[in-house]
């Protein structure tokens, strides 16, 4: 078997929820990661989508932001935040939508915005950017983030991105174009996916040698339905080589064995 | 020669003092990394101009400098942010000690905003932000700038109404300029073709003035008219530390030195300030300070490879 660490394996495994054909809107950091990886292996026909305006680039490894030149070489069109976050999102072209975040709860709503009290904050946070955006209007909503306590509490501090909100039918009765998309949250410990029945994140795989116990016990509310859990395929040996060698050929997003 | 729509080209500190005055709302043009107007931020810092309103889409260390400074009280934007080399540390810190009042939105919502106030429509409709906090937790006194109301055509249907947004002045760095303002933006354009469109004053600062029958030749590649632009300065390596595309990369080394100071606040905050922007006449002073001939020609060559 090949070795590789839970952090490799959880850039992969996100990877892997991009089809080939997909048009994709990518923020940055470790989604930026998995999108590239999808691109690099099993999706070269994948449309990569960035905020800034950047339509279909051949993206050179590996970009410090989005609006790094390496998400602009070979691109179709450089365009507009407008074009990109309202032609083709908003108008419901993208497929996919991947995010990350600092708090995810149970309905899958994702905070990057404040720790703490929006009016009088403990920890202030970058904000949505695009993000609450990606949430309301992608068809599929990948969402990666290392697996903390911390991470993962019962309710938000504060809603930037919408999962389900409130239970199966909160998107619907917000009024959110896309009520009932498919969200898979990827982590170093487990893979975590929207029940459409309940509108909560329901645990679906574990990352090799974890355990059922040590996710519960990193996680504030319970993602277990009782469903026979599935262990996350391996890494094969050419994803871990396209991650290592042109993904991220200098380790800046994941570190090495 | 001199154009018959008028000769725009002045320094950035006459551009400034003409332009910016105290309690704007300034529009910031470029994203995290990518082509922001570090010279006519710095200017602002230099000249003390305060009580401002800045506005934009993911602002970077341009507005950081200007929160840092304590020249701004209020920001409105979708985010603060460096991305992989942090966040905006005095723009955070001015938020934790309720310095600076932060009004939220998603980019598209900040995007839509100047696309309505380039059109000179009041409002724009949107989809975003439904079912979240950047609706919810808005004080009694910025909820007026956004709306929760009915599709007219879809009884029952929601849909947010977003106030059009017009910065007093807005400070936007290109690659090229005529020096009647006709600007060529290259590479991704973000938000700052709608806010520029948007804004009642525009400052453009660019890499490069070139003249009006190049324009003419390939006004395909103009971005934006003549018409919106007040000011032009030309000031190489004017977006540093932030890239220009085609012509220079981001300087990490700059970077990782200011998000340092900035994170640590304080009289190592102060002293970049004022070793950096007070203590310096213009921006080629900043740059001898701050870089080298051997370290610029690097970001080139860099930039060069990537294009």
């Amino acid at each position: 078997m090949n070795l590789f660490t839970l952090d490799e394996l959880m850039v992969i495994e996100a990877s892997r929820y991009i089809t080939n054909g997909d048009v994709v809107m990518v923020g940055t950091g470790l989604p930026m990661v998995a999108s590239l990886l999808a691109l690099k292996s099993h999706a070269p026909d994948m449309c990569y989508v960035v905020e800034t305006g950047p339509v279909a680039p051949d993206v050179i490894p590996t970009p410090t932001s989005v609006a790094d030149a390496r998400v602009m070489h070979r691109s179709v069109t450089n365009g507009s935040l407008i074009g990109a976050l309202g032609g083709i999102l908003h108008r419901g072209l993208a497929d996919v939508g991947f995010i990350g975040g600092a708090q995810i709860d149970q309905f899958a709503n994702v905070n990057s915005t404040v720790i703490g009290n929006y009016s009088n904050p403990k920890v202030r946070l970058p904000g949505s950017g695009g993000a609450n955006d990606i949430a309301s209007h992608a068809k599929k909503i990948l969402i990666i983030t290392r697996h903390e306590l911390r991470r993962f509490p019962l309710y938000c501090d504060y809603i930037t991105s919408p999962g389900y909100i409130d239970g199966p039918e909160g998107r619907k009765n917000a009024g959110i174009p896309v009520p009932y998309p498919d969200i898979h949250v990827v982590t170093n410990l487990s893979v975590m996916s929207i029940n459409k029945t309940s509108g909560k994140l329901t645990l679906s795989k574990l990352m090799p040698g974890i355990s059922k116990e040590t996710v519960l016990s990193n996680t504030s509310f319970n993602p277990d339905s009782g469903i026979p859990l599935q262990e996350v395929a391996p890494a094969s040996e050419q994803e871990l080589k396209t991650l290592r060698d042109e993904v991220d050929p200098k380790g800046i997003y994941i570190k090495r064995v | 020669m001199s154009s018959k729509f008028g000769n725009k080209v002045m320094t950035a500190n006459e551009a400034v003092k003409q332009f910016v005055a105290k309690d704007s709302v300034v529009g910031i043009g470029g994203q995290t990394t990518g082509r922001s107007s570090m010279v006519l931020a710095h200017e602002i810092v230099r000249q003390g101009i305060s009580n401002l309103t800045l506005v934009g889409c993911s602002m970077s260390v341009s507005m950081d400098l200007i929160v840092g400074a304590g020249l701004a009280n209020k920001t409105e934007c979708g985010t603060g942010n460096v991305e992989m080399f942090g966040t905006t540390f005095a723009w955070r810190r001015a938020i934790e000690q309720g310095k600076l009042v932060s009004k939220d939105y998603s980019h598209l919502s900040m995007g839509l905003r100047f696309l309505a106030g380039s059109l000179g429509i009041p409002f724009i409709p949107i989809k975003s932000m439904l079912g979240t906090d950047l609706l919810e937790q808005r004080s009694e006194k910025e909820s007026k700038d956004i709306v929760i109301s009915e599709d007219p055509w879809n009884p029952n249907t929601p849909v947010v109404l977003l106030k059009a947004l017009s910065p007093d002045v807005s400070i936007i760095h290109a690659q090229l300029s005529d020096e009647t303002g006709n600007v060529v933006i290259e590479g991704f354009t973000t938000h700052d073709v709608e806010m520029a469109k948007a804004s009642k004053r525009v400052i453009i600062s660019c890499e490069k003035i070139i003249a009006s029958d190049e324009i003419r030749r390939r006004s395909d590649r103009t971005t934006i008219p003549y018409l919106y632009v007040d000011a032009v300065i030309e000031q190489p390596w004017g977006a540093y530390p932030t890239s220009c595309y085609r012509y220079y990369e981001h300087d990490s080394a700059h970077f990782r030195h200011y998000q340092s100071c900035a994170k640590d606040g304080g009289n190592k905050y102060e002293e970049y300030l004022n070793l950096y922007i007070r203590g310096t006449r213009d921006f080629n002073e900043f740059l001898s300070k701050a870089s080298n001939a051997k370290d610029l020609i690097n970001l080139q060559k860099s930039m060069q490879e990537l294009v």
